[in-house]
C-alpha cells in the first residue's frame, strides 16, 4: 500500500504548487481590500455601489466591499464590529456620534493628510470645522443639509388647495392641514404626520423660542413647560384632525420608507433636505420641500446647516492611505461626486457644486435651491450633544406616544421627559 | 473505602499475582484511546460549547461587574449595575412585566393548541406526514424576520385582518401600532408556532397503550372520560417537558418584538421584551456591562422557573413505573 512518487508526478506537482504560489503572490500584491459601512435608503445604496465600482475600475488592485444598513441597525453594527476589532476601514459618520467615537480613539485624525491626499480646502473653514473634535479633524462632510418639510404637491392640488408656503407660521400650518384633511378625497388621509416625537422638529421649534436641546456643558437647555407646550401644539392638531391619529403615527419607524408621506397616510412628513431624493424615489406623487414653519412673531431662526453625514476612517485600518484617497474621491473627484450627486446633501465644496450644477436633475436642483434659499436664514450649529443624547431621541418618541394615546397629559409628559432625559445624560 | 480497596487488591494479588499490578496503571490511557474516536466526533460540539457558549457566558458574567462600553477597556464597578437594576430602573420592571405577561399567556395557549391539533392528527388519518409537515411549517419559519414582517402586514390598520373584519362592518384598530393590542399580536404569533410541541405530543400519544382505551370502552367510559382519565394523565410527562421548554423559549423571545417594533419596543414600550431592553442597553446605548448584568438576572429567573417546575412536577406528573 505504499505510494511511490515518480519523477513526472513530482514535476507536475511542483509546477502546480508554483502556479498556485504565484497566484497567491499576485493576489497579495493586489489585495488592498477595504470595507465601507453606511446607512441609508436603497437610492443611496445604488449610488454608492456605482461609485465604488467606478473607483475599482480606475484603481486596479483595490477592492471595496460596501455594506448598507438602516439607521437603527447601523449603529449597533458599527459598535459591535468596532468592539470586535473588526472595524470597517471607511465609516459613514453622523454629527451625533462623531464625538463619542473620536474621543474613544476609534477614528483616524485627517490632519496630516490635509492638502495632500485629502484636498478639501475649498470646503470653506466652517465646513471643515464641522468635522473637528478637540481640534483634530475626524470627519469629512459628505454634504450639507438642513431639516425640511416634505409635501405631497399632487395631493394638495387634488384637494384644490395651496400647500403651506415658506412663510407659514405654526398656526397657519395647523389651520391649513386641518382644512386639507376635510377637503381631500383620499380615504384615511391626513394633512400632516404627527411629528411630536421627532427630535429635530422639537429642536427647531425650541431654537425659534431662543432655547436649544443642549447647553455647551451638555445639560438640557429647555424645561418641562417647553415640552408641555410642544405636546399641546400637537394635541391641538390631533383634535382638529390636522395630523394622523396616534396608532397610525406609531407605524413610522423613523425611516424614509415608513414615514407617513411614504405610507400614503398624510400629505406632509418632516425630514431632512438630503432625504428629498429618497422620498421622491418611493412616492408616485410629485413632492415639494419647504422649511419648518416660522414662529408667530420675533422668532429666531430654528434651522441650521449641518453636515448631513461625514466620512471617517478607522484608526485601526490597515489601508489608511488608500482609505483617505477614496474619501477624497467621494467629495472632490468629478466622477465620484457626480455619481453620488446630492443624495447625501449638497456638497460642501463650491467647486464641486458648480461642476454638478449642469448635470443635476430637477430633484437635485430643487434641493440645492432649498439650501441656497435657506442659507441666509439659518442659525449657528448647536454645541456637540452629550453622551446619552442618542437615547433621548427615542425617549421623546416614547413620551410623545404616551401623550398622544392619552396615557399622560401634556404637562405630565413634559415633566416626565425632562426628568428622564436629564437622568440619561447624567448616566452617559 | 481505602481499606476495602486495598484488601481487594491484595486478594486479587493472591489469586493472580501479576495481573492487577499490570492493568491498574494501564487502564486509564486504555479507556481514553478507546473513547478517542468518540471524543473526536464530539469535537465540533465541544468547540461550539466552550468557544461560543460557555466562554462568552463567563465573560459576560465578568462584564456584568464592569462599566464596559464596547469601545473602551472595561473598569470594575462592583455591584453597581445590579444595584441600579433593582433600585432605580423602571424599564427593568416594565419590561419584566411585558415578558411575564407574554410567557403566562402564550405558553398555555400554545400547548393547548398543539395538543388539540395532535389529538386531531392522531386518529390514523391518511396523509398524516403531509399534515404534520404543514402544521410544523410555521415553527420552522416562526422566528424569522420575514414572518415578523408578514405579521406587520396582517395586523396593520389596513391589513388583512382589518379587511376581513371590514366585511362584517367592524372597524378594527391598527393592532400592531396600538399599545393596547400590540402585545396580543405577538402572543398570537407565538401560538401559531405550535409545531414542535405538537410533534412531541403526537409521539407521546402514540406511546399510550391502546388496550387501556379498549378496556375503558368495555366498561362504557365516554370519550371525555377516556381523555381525562387515560390520555391526560399518561401524557403528563410530555406536557411537563413541553411546558418547561416552551417557557424557557418564551422568556428568550426576541426577534418578533424586535422586527415588529423596529427595535424600539414601542408603541410606548408595550412590546419591550426583557431581551429587547437588554439589547437596547448593550448595543444601542453602549452599556454592555449593564446589559450583561440584565442578562444574568434573566438566567437566574429562568433557572428559578425551571426549578419550580421540577419541584411541582412530583405532584402532577405521572411516570409510568
Amino acid at each position: 500500500m505504499t505510494y511511490r512518487l515518480d519523477r513526472r508526478q513530482v514535476l507536475a506537482g511542483s509546477a502546480a504548487a508554483l502556479a498556485f504560489g504565484a497566484f497567491g503572490i499576485g493576489r497579495a500584491a493586489a489585495a488592498t481590500h477595504m470595507r465601507f459601512l453606511w446607512w441609508g435608503s436603497k437610492e443611496r445604496a445604488d449610488r454608492t455601489f456605482k461609485a465604488i465600482k467606478a473607483y475599482q475600475k480606475s484603481h486596479s488592485g483595490i477592492t471595496i466591499e460596501g455594506e448598507s444598513f438602516g439607521w437603527d441597525n447601523y449603529w449597533t453594527r458599527l459598535a459591535t464590529q468596532t468592539a470586535g476589532g473588526n472595524s470597517p476601514d471607511l465609516i459613514q459618520m453622523d454629527y451625533r456620534y462623531i464625538f463619542e467615537y473620536a474621543r474613544r480613539g476609534v477614528l483616524l485624525d485627517f490632519t496630516p493628510y490635509m492638502g495632500k491626499s485629502l484636498d478639501i480646502k475649498d470646503f470653506g473653514q466652517q465646513n471643515i470645522d464641522s468635522g473637528k473634535v478637540d481640534g483634530k479633524i475626524y470627519g469629512v462632510s459628505l454634504g450639507v443639509n438642513s431639516s425640511a418639510v416634505m409635501v405631497n404637491l399632487t395631493a394638495w392640488k387634488e384637494a384644490g388647495m395651496e400647500p403651506p408656503g415658506d412663510d407659514a407660521n405654526w398656526d397657519d400650518f395647523a389651520e391649513l392641514c386641518a382644512k386639507f384633511t376635510k377637503q381631500t378625497k383620499r380615504r384615511d388621509y391626513y394633512g400632516t404626520a404627527d411629528e411630536s416625537g421627532l427630535e429635530p422638529a422639537f429642536e427647531g421649534w425650541l431654537r425659534q423660542r431662543g432655547k436649544a436641546l443642549y447647553k455647551d456643558d451638555g445639560s438640557l437647555a429647555f424645561d418641562a413647560a417647553d415640552v408641555a407646550a410642544w405636546f399641546d401644539y400637537w394635541a391641538k392638531l390631533r383634535k382638529m384632525k390636522a395630523c394622523v391619529p396616534p396608532e397610525m403615527q406609531a407605524l413610522d419607524q423613523l425611516t424614509v420608507e415608513t414615514g407617513m408621506i411614504s405610507q400614503n397616510k398624510a400629505s406632509i412628513s418632516f425630514g431632512h433636505s438630503n432625504q428629498f431624493v429618497a422620498y421622491q424615489a418611493i412616492n408616485k406623487d410629485k413632492l415639494g420641500m419647504i422649511p419648518y414653519p416660522v414662529p408667530a412673531k420675533d422668532g429666531k431662526p430654528g434651522q441650521y446647516l449641518k453636515p448631513a453625514m461625514q466620512m471617517s476612517v478607522s484608526a485601526s485600518s490597515k489601508n489608511k492611505d488608500a482609505a483617505v484617497a477614496f474619501v477624497n474621491y467621494l467629495v472632490e473627484d468629478p466622477e465620484g461626486t457626480k455619481l453620488l450627486g446630492v443624495e447625501r446633501g449638497v456638497p460642501a465644496s463650491e467647486k464641486v457644486r458648480k461642476e454638478l450644477a449642469p448635470s443635476l436633475d430637477a430633484l437635485g436642483k430643487e434641493m440645492a435651491d432649498f439650501i441656497q434659499k435657506l442659507t441666509p436664514k439659518v442659525g449657528p450649529l448647536p454645541p456637540p450633544p452629550p453622551n446619552g443624547a442618542g437615547e433621548n431621541q427615542f425617549l421623546l418618541q416614547t413620551v410623545s406616544q404616551q401623550v398622544a394615546f392619552g396615557k399622560m397629559t401634556s404637562q405630565e409628559g413634559g415633566k416626565s421627559y425632562v426628568e428622564k432625559a436629564a437622568a440619561n445624560i447624567k448616566r452617559g | 473505602m481505602g481499606n476495602r480497596h486495598d484488601s481487594a487488591a491484595q486478594a486479587g494479588r493472591i489469586a493472580l499475582p501479576d495481573v492487577p499490578a499490570a492493568t491498574a496503571p494501564r487502564k486509564a490511557p486504555g479507556a481514553l484511546s478507546r473513547n478517542a474516536p468518540g471524543y473526536l466526533f464530539l469535537l465540533p460540539w465541544f468547540i461550539g460549547f466552550f468557544g461560543l457558549t460557555l466562554g462568552p457566558a463567563l465573560i459576560s458574567l465578568y462584564l456584568s461587574f464592569t462599566d464596559y462600553n464596547l469601545l473602551q477597556a472595561p473598569n470594575m464597578v462592583g455591584l453597581d449595575n445590579y444595584v441600579r437594576i433593582f433600585t432605580a430602573d423602571d424599564k427593568f420592571i416594565s419590561s419584566m412585566k411585558v415578558t411575564l405577561f407574554y410567557v403566562v399567556c402564550s405558553v398555555p395557549l400554545k400547548l393547548a393548541f398543539a395538543l388539540g391539533v395532535a389529538l386531531l392528527l392522531n386518529r390514523g388519518i391518511k396523509g398524516l406526514p403531509v399534515y404534520r409537515a404543514i402544521f410544523y411549517l410555521p415553527s420552522l419559519l416562526g422566528s424569522s424576520v420575514a414572518i415578523a414582517v408578514l405579521w406587520r402586514q396582517l395586523f396593520d390598520s389596513d391589513g388583512v385582518v382589518n379587511t376581513l373584519l371590514g366585511h362584517f362592518g367592524i372597524q378594527g384598530p391598527s393592532w400592531i401600532s396600538n399599545p393596547n393590542y400590540s402585545l396580543y399580536t405577538l402572543i398570537v404569533l407565538a401560538v401559531w408556532q405550535f409545531g414542535s410541541p405538537m410533534i412531541i405530543f403526537l409521539a407521546g400519544l402514540r406511546q399510550i397503550p391502546t388496550d387501556m382505551y379498549e378496556a375503558a370502552s368495555l366498561d362504557g367510559a365516554s370519550k371525555a372520560r377516556k381523555f381525562f382519565k387515560i390520555t391526560l394523565p399518561l401524557l403528563t410527562p410530555v406536557i411537563f417537558f413541553n411546558a418547561v421548554v416552551q417557557t424557557i423559549d418564551a422568556f428568550k423571545a426576541f426577534t418578533p418584538a424586535y422586527v415588529i417594533s423596529s427595535g424600539t419596543g414601542g408603541p410606548i414600550d408595550s412590546t419591550l421584551f426583557y431581551t429587547l431592553y437588554l439589547y437596547q442597553e448593550g448595543f444601542g446605548y453602549f452599556r454592555m456591562g449593564y446589559a450583561s448584568a440584565l442578562a444574568w438576572i434573566l438566567v437566574i429567573i429562568i433557572a428559578l422557573f425551571t426549578a419550580f417546575s421540577f419541584l411541582s412536577a412530583r405532584y402532577w406528573v405521572h411516570y409510568d413505573d
